[in-house]
């Protein structure tokens, strides 16, 4: 699973331009993928040896023999029944919207949010099992407010991407304030710093990727294909929100409006868009 | 490794330790108060003399001047303690990074314990933000590493000098426990008294009433900084028995760090 | 009433009126005013011919440099000097008041003064006031008995010595001492171990600094080498200079009040010639 993943993210249209910032490796998963391939060979041959796929599964903390984390890819795959987020970065900020799929008409569509502001110049968008997303946005809230007491200034864009990914990666040690299970949901963190706008996608696994756009939850596949064929880098932003929400269109079974998709932009400041404002970019679809 | 905001995520175990923390927190309080040696019980009581201090005054002064595209950090190079030198070449300027040098008057333990700290805050940052720290940004984490030791302070005296995010010049000027200001120009420790009314006359407008407002910035050209700074040296040198030996100039612009050294009195 | 307040005691001495006001005054946390000291490097020598006396030239209150070029070896007697530590007014002073005892002993007796007369008068007015009068003073001389010196201290106590030092920088000079000193030196090597002892407290000590001054003693003969040695030339002038231009100071306002008619004659008859 996270093979196909892998291979997944490296077709759609991230693009993480070379910079001369200090590399590091983006979390222990990169050097699990290699370590995954050695043992996939081995262990093909003695599968019999070992237990089966089930016993491995329940164990968050627990590799199979083929050095997989069984709850970690279920965690992944969560995140595919998801409702649809899209997130684009053009060169005045980063857009995201998000279908939020009001199951009734007695609904309060207010109370359904899965746009959410870390900080003045950080937002993100949830997909997956939302119910996780405000433990992992109040953590990124923490996180920056503490950087801007230490500091005085803005914490990055990455940085803070990195931190929410050091606590999706804290699950499973046995603490009581730690998760005991991975956290089933996927980020897309919108943020505007001194590098300029820019877009992540976080998952599950700790692990992360910069792109210059991307769809998350059920309607990925489709959004992320529609992404491809009409984004540009030279967009402006309200070209953006306008990809976006024609993107999120195609993979809605439901009829766009005001009250089931949620806009917002982070250019250079967040900004949740009002009903009044969404009903506008509708208007021009 | 945030002391601070973060435990706000840890107060509901906090709160369940709480009982048990108060004797060991109260412990840590009487470990972090100085001794008091001489306690003073009724004023007509004998007085008793303070034996041991944890501080001593190592003297020395430090001035820092902020221009358009530049900084110069300048100290003396004498530690002394009492009526004796200590030494006639020690650096009070710690250089931090490629936009960053404090310069510190006062305790030179407590100095170089602040320097490890901030040195080792800075390392962090780098490890993960991937960038130097902006001196701005380290002249709030000083001001936050000074007021974590309210009650038992370093006892240092800072000017903290540099580039800004836009290239100019800055100054911070710091008390003991972490007040600290952005200013166009700052002078610390046992000189301060005899050259601040100097930078005062050369570099600020006649009253903080005539208008307009100028910038902290000073107008001086680099050269002209430097030229003032070694002077008010050899000035305070006359008349500031702490300040003496020599003094280390350092300036900041957009070339990198350039240091240089003066001889002063050493009498 | 107005002269009451200026009066001086009719038989010399101290005033001790404010005494008891003082004590109240420090116990309720007033602090008494800071005084000159002369934290200093004062040293003598006795060689072949006579004594040679030599002192720094800095004056100090607190921390700060108040004085760079004071005098420190005080005139007592043409044959006698004295090198003087501590607060600078009880040494001024109390060398002061020998010297013109001394003056007027010599119009008495018609004799050279001697050092032991002086040495005496000296300690028994510091034994008189226990201590608080603060001088510490190397006294040096040559009389009909030859070659003298003599330390003093504060309570009165006295000290006859081939070599002294007083002063904050005395363990500074006095090491230069203890390593060179050789009994009947000539003048140029007496001279140049006591500039290097001045030396020694002038660059060791917080207290001393700026110049040397010495002082020698011979039979018959005394100079006075006022700055014999200035090691601390200052080290930086600004090229700039501290020249303001005209008009650098702001005028907020202007007012010209005529004078001539500042004085007028209401009544009278103008002063008969």
């Amino acid at each position: 699973m996270l093979q196909s993943n892998k291979t997944e993210f490296s077709d759609s249209v991230f693009a993480r331009e070379g910079t001369d910032r200090i590399s590091r490796p983006r979390s222990r998963w990169i050097f699990l993928l290699g370590a995954w391939f050695r043992v996939l060979e081995l262990s093909e041959q003695r599968v019999s040896m070992f237990l089966t796929r089930s016993e491995y599964d329940r164990g968050v903390n627990t590799f199979s023999p083929e050095g997989r984390l069984f709850q970690v890819e279920y965690a992944i795959e969560a995140i595919k029944l998801g409702s649809t987020a899209v997130g684009l970065k053009t060169k005045y900020g980063v857009v995201l919207a998000v279908e939020k799929r009001i199951t009734s008409t007695l609904l309060e569509p207010s109370s359904v949010d899965k746009i959410m502001e870390i900080d003045s110049h950080i937002g993100c968008a949830a997909s997956g099992l939302t119910a996780d997303a405000p433990t992992l946005v109040e953590h990124g809230r923490v996180e920056t407010q503490n950087h801007r007491f230490s500091y005085n200034e803005p914490m990055s864009v990455e940085s803070t991407t990195q931190a929410l990914c050091d606590l999706a990666l804290r699950f499973g040690e046995g603490d009581e304030d730690s998760m005991s299970r991975p956290f089933g949901v996927s980020l897309l963190i919108a943020g505007y710093d001194e590098n300029g706008p820019s877009l992540y996608i976080t998952d599950p696994s700790g692990t992360f990727w910069e792109c210059d756009a991307k769809a998350i939850g059920s309607g990925s596949e489709g959004a992320d294909s529609s992404l491809q064929e009409h984004y540009n880098k030279e967009m402006t932003l309200e070209e953006a929100e306008l990809l976006a929400l024609s993107t999120l269109k195609q993979v809605m079974e439901e009829k766009v409006t005001a009250a089931n998709v949620d806009i917002a932009k982070v250019a250079p400041t967040y900004h949740l868009y009002t009903p009044t404002e969404v009903e506008a970019v509708i208007g021009r679809l | 490794m945030h002391e601070n905001i973060a435990n706000i995520e840890n107060s509901k175990r906090a709160k369940k330790k709480e009982h048990a923390n108060q004797s060991r927190e109260n412990r840590n309080m009487a470990m972090m108060m100085p001794p008091r040696l001489n306690p003073t019980d009724s004023a007509s009581g004998p007085k008793q003399h303070q034996t041991w201090s944890p501080y001593d005054n190592n003297g020395g002064t430090c001035v820092a001047i902020a221009g358009a595209d530049y900084c110069v950090i300048a100290a003396d190079t004498r530690m002394s303690t009492g009526f004796s030198i200590l030494t006639r070449d020690h650096s009070k300027i710690f250089v931090i990074s490629e936009t960053c040098a404090l310069a510190s008057s006062g305790f030179q333990a407590d100095i170089s314990a602040l320097q490890k700290n901030l040195d080792a805050r800075h390392q962090t940052y780098q490890h993960q933000h991937g960038k130097q720290m902006s001196c701005p940004a380290m002249a709030q984490l000083l001001s936050n590493t000074l007021y974590y030791k309210r009650f038992f302070p370093y006892y240092a005296f800072n000017v903290l000098g540099g580039l800004d995010d836009q290239g100019k010049g800055c100054v911070y000027s710091y008390d003991a426990v972490g007040s600290y200001e952005r200013v166009g120009y700052a002078a610390q420790g046992s000189g301060m008294q005899l050259i601040m009314p100097v930078l005062d006359n050369q570099l600020k407008s006649a009253s903080p009433l005539v208008l307009p407002k100028r910038e902290t910035a000073t107008p001086l050209t680099e050269a002209e900084a430097v030229d003032l700074v070694k002077d008010t040296f050899a000035s305070a040198a006359e008349r500031d028995i702490y300040t003496g030996d020599g003094v280390e100039i350092v300036t900041i612009n957009a070339r990198g760090i350039q240091k240089q050294y003066m001889e002063l009195k050493k009498d | 009433m107005a002269e009451a307040a200026i009066a001086l005691p009719p038989k010399g001495g101290f005033n001790f009126d404010l005494c008891k006001r003082n004590a109240m005054l420090e116990k309720n946390g007033i602090a008494l005013p800071r005084f000159r000291k002369t934290g200093t490097t004062i040293v003598g020598l006795v060689f072949k011919d006579g004594v040679i006396l030599g002192a720094d030239t800095r004056a100090t209150e607190g921390e700060i440099v108040c004085d760079k070029n004071c005098e420190k070896i005080h005139y007592m007697a043409p044959n006698i000097y004295c090198c003087g530590a501590g607060t600078a007014a009880d040494t001024e002073n109390v060398t002061d008041m020998v010297r013109s005892q001394l003056e007027l002993h010599r119009y008495a007796t018609n004799r050279e003064s001697r050092v032991v007369t002086a040495l005496t008068m000296l300690k028994t007015h510091l034994f008189g006031y226990r201590g608080q009068v603060s001088a510490a003073l190397v006294l040096g001389g040559v009389d009909v008995t030859g070659p003298h010196l003599h330390t003093v201290y504060p309570h009165g106590s006295t000290d006859t010595l081939p070599f002294a030092t007083m002063g904050s920088g005395s363990l500074a000079a006095m090491s230069v001492f203890e390593s060179r000193y050789k009994e009947d030196m000539d003048k140029e090597e007496g001279m140049e171990i006591v500039s290097a002892a001045i030396c020694a407290g002038i660059f060791n000590d917080l207290g001393s600094g700026s110049n040397v001054d010495l002082c020698i003693l011979t039979k018959g003969k005394t100079e006075y080498l006022r700055n014999y040695q200035k090691p601390n030339p200052r080290s930086y002038i600004r090229s700039k200079g501290y020249d303001f231009a005209r008009g650098h100071t702001a005028i907020l306002s202007t007012r010209i009040t005529p004078l001539k008619d500042q004085v007028t004659i209401i009544e009278g008859d103008a002063m008969e010639e």
